[in-house]
């Protein structure tokens, strides 16, 4: 689910892999596209995002996690 | 399957690099120790401050006033007193300042628009004593602050227990959870640091572990270790639960501007009725289940709306959500083309994700009820500032008592009966005879939620408790992992085990109803109770002690 690389514009620096604290990208490899190998443990704290230089990452807030809202009254 | 052993040594070993844990090694590696923080993640961006924080509690004489004992006296009746030592709270809020001015120092902005700006968990009227800083790069500055002063950080790298000679905590063993390696830690003493204890109750989105309101990585990894080494534990028994937006649980609430309002707009509560950074709606400080009282009264649901709120509110309010680490939310909100300035969002408690209000009793600086052991922040509860103030005292105590140690005693073979599990678990075959992490993770907190939650009685406790020894043992049986990190997430299951069976024996010995330890069996609060209930493990056995808090 949650981190989406775009890998038209990755640099395959990996540095978004390094910051994971959950390390939901386990396995990746400097020099490819990183894997969201356990999109499952994120936590969507963001770092993957900050620490990307190419502005390649975004989040994708899974459907039983959206935030519910009152439709304008 | 063999692990490979990694030896280091250093003066002081901290375990958990978070605010708490980075804060003891600056100021032990500056006051001369050799120091080693070993991290499950990477520093820079790892715990419950990750991404950022805004609320850094403590006492500024240039605007609370000179007479701090006042101060005290009226911080300690009102919403924020909390059930330590008197002792324990004039060291954390006399330092408090000291800890702003270091972080303002290092490039950590605290103050805003060139002043202390004080806001949030606070009522129209109250003394406020949170002062809203742009914590988003506070990890990153206290990491380099760390390494320039020398202290080495050893990432991915999980403590699974502490190593004793005698009675002295003398370092720890740990996984990697990127390779198959264990590191075995020799210092002079330990400093735990390694937050709070989360996954152990069902959160507001069971089929989803990792969407908790705090730190999913922080499973109480401290408290276990701690607690099988020997040390005194405490307030296990009263749970915590929080509120914020419906579904999606990191995003908590102090920050947010608005009114708690029903369907129809009607405010929920009585102390605000227009939006107000300042003060937030701080109803639910005061009356937490009004969430499900509005629910179970058909008047739900409740919404945060901060419409009225002009342009400047707005964009004062999201340039605190972006420092609390929560762009998460507010791009969902963008992508969906809606302001948050106008749109009502929903809001609930957490109610069944509790986390305990206590765990390794630490006093005044930051010391443990083992020689060589240290504590901070979240190993017991305290936010950000109580992270950096104990963290830095943890420093200071362990500079002073390992600087006086003279020659350490010749290591032994290191003894870790979790990490002899832990190579069963990794030489299993990755296969459905076995169970996953998050089977066991699962079945844990379905029994911490259902018998351990809220309300609690004797029967279900104890039922409780048998239930998660018999998971426990089955764990113990079945686990599996198929690579390190899994390894990882199957030693936090170990410890979620160790501190749930903590929490149903505190719960059951609590015999009581006090704030959100609810027993239908005993429904008052008994007076004589009014005190610490402690637990330690001596010979195998879990001993009990109630001890008195001195609160003035
Ligand atoms: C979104 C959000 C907003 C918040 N806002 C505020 C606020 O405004 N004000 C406030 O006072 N509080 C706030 N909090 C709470 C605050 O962040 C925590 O109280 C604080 O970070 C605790 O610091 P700590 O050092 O004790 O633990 P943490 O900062 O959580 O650090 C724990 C560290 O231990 C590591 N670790 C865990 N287990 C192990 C192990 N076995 N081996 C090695 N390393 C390990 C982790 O990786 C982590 O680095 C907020 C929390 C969140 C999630
Ligand atoms: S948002 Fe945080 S937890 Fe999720 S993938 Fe990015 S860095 Fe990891
Ligand atoms: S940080 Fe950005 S550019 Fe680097 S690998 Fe990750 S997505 Fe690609």
């Amino acid at each position: 689910m949650p981190p989406v690389i775009h890998a038209d514009l990755c640099k395959k620096c990996c540095r978004c892999a390094e910051a994971c604290q959950s390390d939901v990208f386990y396995g990746s490899i400097p020099g490819t596209v990183p894997a969201v190998t356990y999109p499952d443990e994120c936590w969507h704290c963001n770092a993957c995002v900050m620490e990307c230089p190419a502005g390649a990452v975004e989040l994708r807030i899974p459907m039983n996690l959206e935030p519910m809202y009152q439709e304008r009254r | 399957m063999t692990l490979n052993t990694v030896h280091h040594e250093s003066d002081l070993l901290v375990i958990g690099g978070g605010i708490a844990g980075l804060m003891t090694a600056i100021r032990a590696a500056e006051l001369g120790l050799k120091v080693i923080v070993a991290d499950k993640s990477n520093v820079r961006y790892s715990g419950a401050g990750a991404t950022g924080n805004d609320h850094f509690q403590c006492y500024i004489p240039e605007y609370h006033g000179d007479d701090f004992n006042a101060w005290i006296e009226e911080f300690q009746t009102g919403q924020q007193a909390t059930i330590r030592d008197i002792k324990f709270i004039r060291t954390w809020l006399s330092r408090s300042f000291e800890i702003v001015k270091l972080w303002d120092a290092w490039g950590i902005p605290m103050k805003y628009d060139g002043r202390w700006e004080f806001a949030g968990h606070g009522m129209p009227g109250d003394m406020l004593n949170h002062l809203h800083y742009a914590g988003k790069h506070q990890k990153r500055i206290l990491e380099n602050e760390a390494r320039r002063r020398g202290a080495v950080i050893i990432n991915r790298v999980m403590c699974v227990d502490l190593l004793k000679e005698g009675e002295r905590v003398c370092g720890a063993v740990g996984i990697s959870t990127r390779d198959d390696a264990v590191h075995v830690f020799r210092a002079g003493g330990v400093a735990l640091g390694t937050g709070s204890a989360i996954r152990l109750y069902p959160g507001c989105t069971p089929s989803c572990l990792f969407n908790a309101r705090l730190c999913p990585n922080c499973v109480g990894d401290g408290r276990a270790m701690a607690f099988r080494a020997g040390a005194d534990m405490a307030s296990l028994e009263i749970p915590v639960f929080r509120c914020g937006p419906v579904y999606f649980a990191r995003a908590g609430k102090a920050t947010w501007g608005g009114v708690l309002r029903d369907p129809q707009g009607t405010p929920v509560g009585p102390f605000v009725t227009r939006p107000d950074n300042r003060y937030g709606d701080p109803v639910v400080d005061v009356y937490q289940d009004i969430f499900m009282d509005y629910r179970d009264s058909a008047r739900g649901p409740v919404y945060m709306d901060c419409t009225g709120l002009d342009r400047e509110g707005v964009e004062y309010m999201t340039h605190w959500l972006e420092n609390e680490g929560n762009c998460g939310i507010l791009d969902f909100f963008k992508k969906e083309g809606l302001d948050i300035g106008s749109t009502p969002v929903e809001f609930r408690s957490y109610d069944r994700e509790l986390s305990p209000r206590g765990g390794i009793l630490y006093d005044e600086n930051a010391r443990t009820s083992l020689k060589g052991l240290y504590a901070a922040g979240d190993e017991f509860f305290g936010g950000i500032s109580c992270a950096a103030v104990f963290g830095w005292v943890a420093g200071e105590s362990a500079a002073q008592d390992i600087k006086a140690l003279g020659n350490r005693p010749e290591a032994s073979e290191p003894e870790s009966l979790t990490l002899e599990l832990l190579r069963a678990i990794r030489g299993r075959e990755r296969d459905t005879r076995h169970a996953t992490w998050q089977e066991a993770n699962c079945a844990i907190q379905q029994i911490m939620g259902d018998y351990a939650g809220i309300p609690r009685s004797e029967n279900m406790l104890k039922a409780g408790a048998d239930n998660l020894e018999r998971i426990a043992r089955r764990a113990r049986a079945t686990l599996a992992a198929g690579n390190p990190h899994e390894l990882a997430r199957c030693a936090e299951v170990l410890n979620l085990l160790e501190v749930g069976a903590l929490i149903l024996h505190a719960a059951r010995e609590r015999r009581e109803t006090r704030a959100k330890h609810i027993r239908k069996d005993f429904p008052f609060t008994n007076p004589h109770l009014n005190k610490l209930l402690v637990l330690r493990r001596e010979n195998g056995e879990t001993q009990v002690e109630w001890r008195a808090v001195r609160k003035r």
